[in-house]
């Protein structure tokens, strides 16, 4: 391993040695989105291309029959919608929920808050395919297969987000400004609302990407709830469809492709938010 | 007028929450402990209470042993990847913390991970084809014979190290770039002062330090790779017409017995199994690092 | 709470079943209606007919089907989802027990399990008597149960040899292999190889490799053209038939063409796809890979012809799975799509063996000669199928996986005392899931 600088210097970057460190990172990351660089090619190759070896990464004629041919063949774009609504609200459903339970298991001391804290925790470790069928079973009795509160059961809650939001409330929230507050005669609801929510938009706004990002990616719980090819998720509906047609790696990496910008485009817009949200919320301890 | 009782409001908060959390979570994992005890088949009417049986029967199952062993040879071949490289990576990243190009770095590593994961999975596929994938031309290029990894049983496992890795690897390099942050600079500062060179600050101001963050960040990659299911499901599964190698993993094997061989009982004591390796490897995650960090 | 105590699931959980359970989640349902958003909701206008197939090729046919439906119900708008077979058989299972399921499905041999559950309800008189009056009753086994037919039978899955005429004119070859043992010496011709030995073409592609039965499908139907077969039926129950000389002999015939002459390898690109790319010579296969050499190889060189003594049949049926208004529109598709205008239709486009009796095949046969070893078997040959039983499924993935290793393993490789233990053992696991169900016959 190449020898790393001093890990937060300010003195001068371009050092041999701090170049030398550009270029080993300016390689990995590149590597790390040759896949994703290789899929959008193919997208808009012409099938003898798609034979021809070796491989190329840049296509020689390209074609945007595959990316048409998709469109045409699935419903593509309404999975991109579904996913979205299901991740919009999965979203919106932790963040509230996590914020909420994060500030009061925080910042108020009833004798049975850390129990309950403790049981949140733990059911964070238990992976979600273990209960998995449980809940379908319920979801089934409820009739909620192949609809939107079924696909979202499973992505309400999510316990991280709780440990995250009582984490930064704990280290970042002076209790003399909830005191303060207080003796002003403002309730305890509009103080959360009016001066701890705000307070926390940080974390909140990391959370968010992490939960949007779980829904957007989640596939067991989506495969098995939805059944019906205008309620497949995204995941889901590219899964089903690549069993389907075998030969045809334009068609696939065409949706693939697809599939792919919309959440490419999401995390590099949100990038900066996500990384001070994360950063934010005293993860230290 | 009587003020509200203190209690009032945190209880009334949190109520919703822990009723979604007695219904999503409390519920179904009990559930799961109580169907691993039954006979139950989702379209038979009898369900008999059979004890342990499904257990006895999970012991001797070449299927699930095989799931088993798959999907721990990848859990612990993603986290030997993860760990290591997250750090390095971390490390270098954050001695070009400012600078504009640091951007780049962080978001062409971190994207990966939030990706859609089939469109990923399907790209890796056509990296690792025999016939047309890159990665037999790029060996090839260096004279060694084109492999056929995805239907190799042991080169299969390592593909989906490789996938998954290159998953996980963002989430561990973000995490580590949060606890690297919060390193104070002074005691970087009275390290060098003592004559440490900058890997050795690293090393041993920086480390130990990090062993809660590296503890985390071990504990979710183990769980989420012991969960691994779609990466399997895309690279690893046939089509029409073209058979493939299918790597059984322990969500595949748990789904084809509940959802195929209707035998949900079976599959629950299954997960049962899950949870039990999930636990036990936390706790001694746990462990580890706690008797590490004292000594 | 009145709604809770209503919705109660279709299944009673085996500790109380007189006690009710009560569904918190039915508390869902009204966020369902309050959320309300026209993506996800499934809206429960008549006008709607869902199909269910597991084999995306059909999907032009069922559309074209609904085209034609469209001229007795104008507003109908028929959604076609076709998925891998695999997928469509778990959709299945996850769906018929809810009652969710699409308005008319696919349903194979596994239809039984169904059926005994009375998840299926009978279709009317007037669909039995099309059922009888137009299909030999030998094919409609598995669309009835307790005597009573509940479904229409629409097409079969059947195996025949498929080959590259070119490879066989190379290697001096002038006619299909007609034994089992012409099989093995034949792929010892075809096979061709790079510099170093390593097999670039194969001679015969076996199936090696692969999820679910196919691979236990495949051996069976080898293993019947060797005299033998898997499960054998005694008074209504099942047992393993295949640890004997026939087992032996198939296992031994994969052996020697993996291990002993490396005529293919697991490795190597297999069934469709690899006939396709000219990479194999011969394989076993149904007769939808004509179909699919128009659409992705079309100047492949290739015939077909019957196995030695027979193969394993899969009869495609079509059910109508949910009672109400929609039933009826749902069984004018199914009879829609068994006239004979439709069904030779699909038989020149998809390849698909058609079911019904008394159709007259000849101008098809004049454009797709292939399609003779399918559409004209010999009277001698047998087609089996699948018992249907419901571990039927779970035996054969068992089987297939056992399968799986031992196709490359050198050490069962010319000592038939290893392949002796290794099907005793595979036998009893069989027999053991057969014990589990009830199903087990005496020896």
């Amino acid at each position: 391993m190449s020898d790393p600088d001093h890990p937060s210097s300010d003195v001068d970057r371009n050092t041999p040695a701090g170049l030398a460190i550009d270029v080993v990172l300016f390689a990995v990351g590149l590597m790390m989105l040759l896949p994703l660089v290789f899929l959008i090619s193919n997208a808009f190759k012409t099938p003898p291309e798609l034979l021809a070896w070796p491989p190329t990464i840049i296509p020689d004629r390209p074609t945007l029959e595959n990316i048409l041919g998709v469109l045409h063949e699935t419903p593509l774009l309404r999975w991109i919608g579904n996913t979205l609504i299901f991740a919009g609200i999965s979203t919106a459903s932790i963040v509230s929920t996590s914020a909420i339970a994060g500030y009061v298991l925080g910042k108020f001391d009833l004798p049975w808050f850390p129990a309950v804290f403790g049981v949140i925790i733990a059911t964070s470790v238990v992976p979600f395919e273990v209960y998995m069928i449980p809940l379908y079973l319920n979801v089934q009795a409820a009739g909620l297969l192949n609809t939107l509160p079924g696909l979202l059961v499973g992505y309400l809650v999510m316990s991280f987000g709780i440990f995250l939001v009582r984490q930064y409330v704990t280290t970042s929230i002076p209790d003399e400004l909830l005191e303060a507050a207080r003796v002003d005669g403002a309730g305890e609801g509009w103080i959360f609302l009016r001066i701890v929510l705000p307070l926390m938009r940080g974390p909140l706004g990391a959370l968010a990407v992490l939960a949007f990002f779980q829904a957007w990616t989640a596939f067991a719980w989506p495969l098995v709830v939805t059944a019906n090819k205008d309620t497949y998720t995204l995941e889901v509906g590219l899964a089903l469809f690549q069993t389907g047609f075998t030969v045809d790696i334009g068609h696939l990496s065409a949706a693939a492709a697809l599939a792919l910008v919309p959440s490419a485009l999401f995390f590099s817009l949100m990038r900066r938010n996500f990384v001070r949200g994360v950063a934010g919320t005293g993860l230290k301890e | 007028m009587r003020s509200k009782p203190k209690w009032l409001f945190p209880v009334l908060a949190l109520l919703p929450v822990l009723g979604l959390y007695a219904c999503l979570r409390v519920y179904p994992i009990a559930e799961t402990l109580r169907l691993s005890l039954f006979k139950w088949n989702i379209i038979s009417r009898r369900k008999p209470f059979v004890g342990f049986d499904n257990f006895v029967e999970l012991m001797s199952d070449p299927l699930f042993l095989e799931a088993i062993f798959n999907t721990t040879i990848v859990a612990f071949g993603v986290l030997v990847i993860t760990i290591p490289v997250g750090l390095a990576l971390a490390a270098l990243i954050n001695s070009r913390q400012g600078l504009r190009r640091s951007g780049f770095y962080e978001t062409s590593i971190f994207l990966p991970h939030v990706v859609s994961l089939v469109p990923a999975a399907m790209a890796w596929k056509w990296i690792f084809d025999a016939r047309l994938g890159p990665l037999n031309a790029l060996i090839g290029w260096f004279g060694i014979p084109a492999q056929s990894w995805l239907f190799d049983p042991a080169l299969s496992l390592v593909c989906l190290i490789v996938l998954c890795s290159w998953q996980s690897i963002g989430y561990a390099v973000l995490i580590f770039l949060v606890g690297l942050k919060n390193v104070p600079e002074a005691l970087y500062e009275a390290a060098r002062l003592d004559g440490a060179s900058s890997f050795q600050a690293f090393r041993y101001v920086a480390i130990p330090l990090l062993k809660p963050v590296m503890l985390y960040v071990s504990v979710i990659t183990l769980i989420s790779s012991y969960n691994i299911y779609a990466q399997a499901f895309v690279l690893a599964s046939d089509v029409q017409g073209a058979p493939g190698h299918l790597v059984r993993v322990l969500v595949l094997d748990m789904l084809e017995n509940s959802f195929r061989n209707y035998r949900v009982g079976y599959a629950a004591a299954e997960a049962v199994v899950l949870l039990v390796i999930v636990l036990v490897l936390t706790g001694a995650q746990f462990r580890l690092f706690r008797d590490r960090s004292r000594a | 709470m009145a709604f809770i105590a209503t919705s109660v699931g279709t299944f009673g959980y085996p500790t109380s079943p007189e006690k009710k359970r009560r569904s918190w989640l039915s508390a869902a349902r009204w966020l369902a209606v309050a959320v309300a958003l026209p993506m996800l909701a499934s809206p429960a206008s008549a006008e709607k007919l869902t199909i269910w197939s597991g084999w995306p090729d059909l999907a032009p046919f069922y559309k074209r089907v609904g085209d034609q439906l469209k001229a007795k119900y104008p507003d109908l708008d028929i959604s076609v989802e076709a998925i891998a077979l695999r997928e469509h058989e778990k959709r299945l299972a996850l769906s018929l027990p809810s009652g969710s399921a699409g308005d008319v499905i696919e349903m194979e041999v596994e239809a039984a399990r169904y059926l005994e559950a009375s998840l299926i309800p009978e279709p009317p008189a007037a669909i039995v008597d099309f059922v009888k009056a137009n299909y030999d009753m030998t094919r409609v086994k598995t669309a009835m149960y307790d005597g009573k037919i509940y479904g229409v039978p629409l097409f079969q899955g059947q195996g025949a040899l498929f080959y590259n005429t070119e490879m066989f004119a190379k290697a001096g070859l002038n006619s299909p292999p007609k034994t089992m043992a012409d099989y093995t010496a034949y792929a010892q011709k075809l096979v061709q190889r790079d510099a170093s030995g390593v097999p670039t073409v194969s001679g015969w592609s076996l199936r090696l490799s692969g999820g679910g039965s196919g691979i236990a499908e495949k051996y069976w139907t080898i293993l019947y053209n060797h005299g033998g077969t898997l499960l054998e039926e005694k008074g209504g129950k099942w047992r393993a038939a295949y640890a004997n000389e026939a087992g032996r002999n198939a296992l031994k015939q994969y052996l020697d063409n993996v291990v002993a002459y490396r005529t293919v390898l697991p490795e190597m690109k297999a069934d469709a796809e690899a006939f396709e790319l000219g990479q194999t010579a011969m394989f076993i296969r149904e007769s939808w890979v004509i179909g699919d050499v128009a659409k992705k190889a079309p100047n492949l060189k290739y015939a077909t012809a019957p196995l030695p003594k027979g193969t394993l049949m899969v009869p495609v049926d079509l059910y109508v799975p949910n009672k109400g208004p929609k039933s009826q529109i749902a069984w004018d598709f199914v009879q829609k799509a068994n006239e004979p205008e439709n069904l030779l239709w699909l038989l020149e486009n998809t390849a698909w063996v058609p079911n019904r009796k008394g159709l007259d095949y000849s101008a098809v046969l004049g454009k797709i000669p292939q399609l003779g070893a399918f559409v004209n078997t010999p009277a001698d040959h047998v087609f089996f199928t699948v018992p249907a039983i419901s571990p039927a499924s779970e035996i054969l993935t068992r089987l297939a996986a056992r399968l799986e290793k031992a196709f490359t393993d050198k050490s069962l490789a010319g000592n038939d005392a290893a392949i002796d233990a290794f099907l005793k053992s595979a036998a009893e696991e069989s027999d053991k899931i057969l014990a589990r169900e009830d199903l087990l016959a005496k020896p």
